[in-house]
């Protein structure tokens, strides 16, 4: 099956042209050439592996370079003071980083973007730190010396075009892998991650997880292309942890492409060549590389393979649709019961909400309102597990929410639209509601690697269509849900939201900038989710939209619940009719 | 298939070392480092060697040469280093001043069978048996002997403290300071590893003063020295200061004034600004008109170290492996000492000790430790 | 008494630090951009005050003090050049892509003056001379006071006190900061937006100037020490609180503290492991940093 995603033609044309320079370089190249493509091959590992964390998660780490010296500190130790072979120290040149990942990974990742990165910087410093210093272990500056070639079984692989084959063979090994992983159902999750990752959370997707596994993986790859350096050098000295390692990192990352594997042979290749292209310049020739950086990114911002894509084929061919893993009902069959008892919720001095209770059965309809501040958001916020409360129970089905991450709560059967509909940039309208059955369709790393043929997403893309069809939403199916105007990106969130086959939905404002028609049709569908056994918890200041749908209306007021009752009995209260109809008391 | 295998084995025909091309004439490519932390003493490589190759093409030799930075990192080095043999008719390279990046080369340069000509003072490069590397500045284990020696035969300096920097011009050279200080009965009292960046002296100054050392012995780059030099004369800590070899360099000296540097002494491997000899003084005239500012004792060794495999190659050795037999075999008498391989490639075996007497930023040659040959 | 001479010391460095860092914070809190050449920027105002004084008479150089004007007045320019040329064409792009271009441009910056000064550490005239230039000290009993760092901790108290009435008091800082917070806001009030963002680029690279014409008499400075002064300004600022300006300062004396007072105690390297342990259990304890966040994240 072909890619249609990421791999537009020109994409594989770049491909293409990276493996015939590197198999020219392989036959016909000097030395030198041969050289320096292997050292391009080494660096496009390490970019790999970078564009998990930076292009994928969309984290700044600043410590992808000292995971590769790590892996090369590691064959280094091991092939000159153990006498280790290829075949263990490569492994644990992996492995070492990979664990210090997952284990640095924990309290950083908490952590936002100048925080995180500074974090990870911070890390990187540390290890250079111990390096330069620890003289005993690691040479000290002079770092050390004479790291073997690489044996397997006693078969040495020499310099020249064996060693430039084997890097190649792991690049090629780590772009395959990379590819497989991110074109799939889960890889597409990633967009929405880095676009929003709230509103991943709400569909299922373990967005913490996920940073973690790329994270993790990223630091693999760095591993594995600190070792293959350490094999190709011969000789690893604190350089390999500097920053400056990070810096070529980055660097050949933006200008090649965040998220194309070609981009990542693309850059690594292009910038190990381009200084090396200037030395006729003698001093001026880093300025001259400079010169050239700056234009490649004022030219391709975002990046080569980026600006491939942009222009590669936006035509897709069509997948063959297969069914989806469960029918794609509006809802599933069993609704759930949510208990919201005794809750307070305070921001330093402003009370959010106090003491509220709210319980709601299966299939029922409940409208919230009350006025701007009045602590409705708040309330949603809570029960997704944005926000923790500060006094009170949460409930669903009997399921403590106080505790559980939104992808949890997401999990139980609870899926919420937004006041402002995001929507993943680039990604066409059928994708953005396939997203929302990556946990149904099971959508892991684990299942990436295994699912060849993206059944997943072929499944996800079935249901997805099934339901824009419902939703009148078929005609935009191939469109980037992100250029669409307002009213369409509702109807497009709200299909979302119900493409988890939730048992309790939350809907923030569905009505707020729709025509009358849209908002009718959206009603219809929302009261077919309810009739099928969905409970729906929606906030609303139309009325129009709200009354005839609602089985039940709860009004919060500074925090409090001041009316609760069938819609009839709340709207003749004095206070709501002068707060929504504008009559007087 | 053929035409695979044709090129195939062209390529390898290619690969196997050239040695000795026709008509082709001597090259001798020169790769420092000219970005990066070590471009200075990278500068002054690249002008000694330069300096000596123009000087014979002038007199008539013929010798190709061109000059790659080498920056920091082994990587570049090596890439300089194979991007040169790619050239015909290489017999020798000017290499780094980079103890790592020497440390790169040295498996490379066994392979290619090429005598390396460097002024690295990392003690390791001529510790591993590579015949293919020629020092010709005194290493290590010269320097630091005679900096002890002085400070301790001299000066009478007891308790020392052993100020070092953590690259690896620093941490080799302290190694040897710190031994050969406690082989002369005077162990340290205090030692200090200090990263490049350190701006502010003072916590190792008061550290070492609490310490109770007699004297500061500095193993550290020209910004670090300078620095610490001034702090110690404004704080008005009143100990003898010895120094490594980066404060004889006169852009060193430049940075401090002269009554800031009374008192201080340094080793190096010479100091050619402080004249000694008429040739000497000749050579620093000239290196000065040729670009501008005065050399230091890495531009000289290196001057000497090549004008050494020129003049092999003036006595007829036309290939890498005559030059490596006559550089290994011979005495050289240059200017600023006679060399003469010990049989590990260490080629200079005499340092000097000098002095600033407070009134201008020329030094004095105030000892001389031969080899003890 | 040493305690006070360390803490002086500290106090001087830090001072330096924070200089290097408000230039930083300014660009971040107009643009939130980073500005990777901001390093480079300090270093190049080092060196301009440097040929500065090879070329015009010694009458005019002799005191950095009139040199002051000239070194911000060229870095404005250069200010100006660089959000021209790395940041307006990538204003609309993710913000990775001006840490590229920065970083381009810090290259080019490093390099160029390696090449056309050479890699030898430079000094320039002190601030304020009077008489001979070095060796200006006071001493009050054990305690040395050095000219320059009294100059160093006046001009940054200084240019920090002006700074912070610029954005808090006055018409253009406000417009500054809206222009941070939200850039199509501030156009719909008519806010010029693309002056204020090539204004910040400006004031930013003058600091910066002031920055390595300081540090460049006290400490010296050599082309390839770009990179190390823009690590230390990104710690201090993030530490501090992305874009707080008090947050910078107090990063940058830390930094200070850790270099200086620490490293009585401990070795240096030592020092610097001991920051970063520090750095990693702030970010545990504030993970927005000690001040909280002022700039927009848009990031």
């Amino acid at each position: 099956m072909v890619d249609k995603l990421r791999l537009g033609d020109l994409n594989r044309l770049l491909l293409l042209a990276a493996t015939i320079a590197v198999l020219a370089g392989a036959v016909w190249g000097s030395r030198y050439d041969q050289r320096l493509l292997a050292l391009a091959g080494v660096y496009a590992l390490l970019v790999l592996g970078y564009q998990f964390i930076f292009g994928h998660a969309g984290a700044l780490s600043l410590a992808q370079g000292s995971f590769f010296g790590i892996g090369a500190y590691v064959t280094a130790i091991l092939g000159t003071q153990f006498g280790q072979e290829f075949t263990v120290t490569f492994p644990l040149s992996i492995l070492v980083p990979l664990l210090l990942a997952a284990l640095v990974a924990v309290p950083m990742l908490r952590l936002e973007t100048h925080y995180f990165a500074l974090a990870t910087l911070a890390f990187g410093q540390t290890v250079l730190l111990i390096a330069t210093n620890a003289e005993g272990l690691t040479g000290g500056a002079n770092g050390l010396p004479g790291v073997p070639g690489v044996v397997i079984a006693g078969l040495a692989i020499g310099r020249g075009t064996p060693m430039l084959a084997f890097v190649w063979l792991w690049v090629a090994a780590g772009a395959l892998l990379s590819w497989q992983l991110t074109r799939g159902l889960y890889g597409r999750g990633f967009t929405l991650l880095r676009a929003a990752p709230l509103v991943a959370a709400t569909l299922g997707i373990d967005t913490a997880g996920r940073r973690f596994t790329a994270f993790v993986l990223s630091a693999g790859y760095a591993g594995a292309a600190g070792a293959l350096y350490a094999h190709t050098i011969r000789i690893v000295s604190p350089e390999a942890l500097s920053f400056s390692i990070m810096v070529i990192c980055l660097t050949m990352t933006v200008i090649g492409g965040r998220l194309q594997v070609s981009g990542a042979l693309v850059g690594a290749l292009l910038l190990t060549h381009l200084p090396e292209w200037f030395r006729p310049l003698q001093e001026y020739y880093l300025v001259a590389n400079g010169g050239v950086l700056l234009a490649a990114v004022l030219f391709a911002p975002v990046g080569i393979a980026g600006l491939a894509s942009r222009f590669g084929s936006r035509r897709s061919t069509p997948s063959a649709p297969l069914p989806p893993t469960k029918p794609v009902t509006a809802a599933s069959p069993d609704g759930a019961r949510l208990e919201v008892a005794g809750v307070g919720k305070s921001y330093g001095a402003i009370i959010a909400l106090d003491n509220v209770d709210l319980s709601m059965a299966a299939g029922e309809v409940v409208g919230l309102i009350g006025p701007n501040g009045s602590g409705k958001t708040t309330l949603a916020n809570l029960i997704s597990g944005f926000d923790r409360p500060d006094s009170g129970t949460l409930a669903l089905d009997g399921h403590r929410l106080s505790r559980l991450p939104p992808h949890r709560i997401a999990r139980l059967g609870l899926a919420r639209s937004f006041q402002t509909p995001l929507m993943p940039p680039g990604l066409s309208v059928r994708d953005t509601v396939a997203l929302a059955r990556s946990h149904i369709e099971g959508a892991s790393a684990h299942q990436a690697l295994t699912d060849i043929s993206r059944t997943a997403l072929s499944r996800a893309q079935a249901a997805a269509l099934a339901l824009l069809h419902r939703h009148d939403l078929a005609a935009y199916s191939e469109l980037p849900a992100d250029s669409l105007p307002h009213g369409v990106r509702r109807r497009i969130d709200v299909a979302r939201a119900l493409a988890a086959e939730p048992r309790l939905v939350i809907l923030d404002e569905p009505a707020a900038g729709l025509t009358e028609a849209e908002a009718k049709h959206i009603a219809t569908l929302l009261r077919q989710a309810a009739d099928a056994g969905t409970a729906l918890l929606i906030i609303e200041h139309d009325m129009n939209f709200l009354l005839p749908l609602a089985d039940r209306l709860i009004c919060l007021d500074r925090g409090r619940i001041v009316a609760t009752g069938t819609p009839e009995s709340v709207v003749k209260r004095p206070a709501i009719r002068q707060a929504y109809f504008g009559l007087a008391p | 298939m053929n035409r695979i295998k044709t090129s195939l084995t062209a390529t390898l025909l290619v690969i196997a070392p050239t040695v000795g091309a026709v008509a082709e004439p001597p090259n001798i490519p020169v790769l420092v480092p000219l970005t990066g932390f070590l471009s200075l003493e990278g500068t002054s490589q690249r002008n000694g060697a330069t300096l000596a190759l123009e000087e014979a093409t002038a007199r008539g030799l013929d010798v190709a040469f061109d000059v790659s930075d080498t920056a920091t990192a082994p990587e570049t080095a090596i890439n300089a280093f194979i991007r040169a043999t790619d050239q015909n008719n290489v017999v020798a390279m000017v290499a780094p001043m980079l103890g790592t990046q020497m440390l790169a080369l040295l498996p490379l340069a066994e392979e290619f069978k090429l005598p390396l000509i460097t002024v690295s003072g990392t003690a390791k490069i001529t510790e591993l048996g590579n015949p293919f590397v020629f020092r010709f500045f005194p290493g290590d284990a010269v320097v630091k002997r005679a900096h002890a020696r002085y400070a301790v035969e001299e000066l009478g300096i007891k308790r020392p403290a052993v100020i070092f920097q953590t690259t690896a011009y620093g941490q080799s050279g302290r190694t040897h300071l710190s031994q050969n200080l406690t082989d002369l009965g005077s162990p340290p009292v205090f030692e200090e590893a200090l990263e490049v960046s350190v701006k502010d002296m003072l916590p190792t100054l008061t550290k070492a003063r609490q310490a109770g050392a007699d004297a500061l012995l500095l193993h550290l780059h020209a910004g670090s020295t300078a620095l610490l030099i001034r702090q110690a004369a404004e704080i008005g800590l009143d100990l003898p200061i010895v120094a490594g070899s980066a404060m004889h360099q006169p852009s060193t000296a430049a940075l401090l004034e002269p009554r800031e540097l009374a008192g201080v002494c340094a080793e190096s491997g010479s100091s050619p600004i402080s004249g000694g000899s008429p040739k000497v003084a000749d050579f620093a005239a000239r290196y000065q008109t040729r670009f501008g500012s005065p050399p230091d004792a890495f531009a000289l060794g290196q001057y000497d170290g090549v004008a050494m495999v020129l003049a092999a190659i003036e006595a007829g050795a036309d290939n890498a492996d005559a030059i490596r037999r006559s550089l290994s075999a011979n005495p050289y008498p240059g200017l600023a000492m006679t060399y003469r391989s010990d049989g590990t490639g260490n080629m200079a075996h005499d340092a000097v000790i000098i002095c600033y007497n407070g009134t201008d930023r020329i030094p004095q040659v105030v000892q001389r430790y031969e080899s003890p040959q | 008494m040493l305690m006070a001479q360390l803490l002086l010391n500290g106090l001087a460095l830090g001072a330096a630090y924070a200089l290097v860092a408000l230039g930083f914070v300014v660009v971040l809190n107009t643009t939130s951009a980073v500005n990777f050449a901001h390093g480079e920027a300090v270093m190049v105002g080092g060196f301009l005050a440097v040929a500065l004084t090879a070329i015009l008479p010694p009458a005019l150089t002799g005191n950095a003090f009139l040199l002051l004007p000239l070194v911000l007045i060229a870095m404005a320019a250069l200010g100006l050049l660089l959000s021209w040329v790395a940041y307006m064409p990538l204003r609309h792009e993710a913000p990775t892509s001006v840490f590229v271009s920065t970083i381009a441009v810090g290259v080019i910056l490093a390099n160029g003056v390696n090449a056309l000064f050479g890699a030898a550490p430079r000094t320039v005239p002190p601030l304020l001379a009077g008489g001979p230039f070095t060796l200006d000290t006071a001493v009050l009993g054990t305690l040395t006071i050095s000219r320059q760092s009294v100059a160093i901790i006046a001009t940054a108290i200084l240019l920090i006190g002006g700074l912070t009435l610029l954005f808090t008091r006055t018409q253009l800082g406000r417009r500054l900061r809206a222009t941070a917070q939200d850039p199509e806001m501030a156009r719909a009030i008519g806010i010029n937006t693309t002056a204020m963002i090539a204004l910040s680029f400006a004031l930013a690279t003058a600091l910066a100037g002031a920055a390595g014409l300081l540090l460049a008499n006290q400490f010296f400075i050599s082309p390839s020490e770009g990179g190390t002064l823009m690590l230390k300004a990104y710690i201090a600022v993030v530490i501090g609180g992305w874009g707080s300006l008090a947050g910078a300062v107090i990063g940058a004396m830390l930094i200070a503290m850790f270099e200086v007072v620490a490293a009585v105690w401990v070795s240096h390297p030592v020092a610097e492991g001991l920051l970063y342990a520090t750095l990693f259990a702030i970010l545990l304890l504030r993970p927005r940093g000690l001040f909280g966040e002022a700039a927009g994240r848009r990031a």
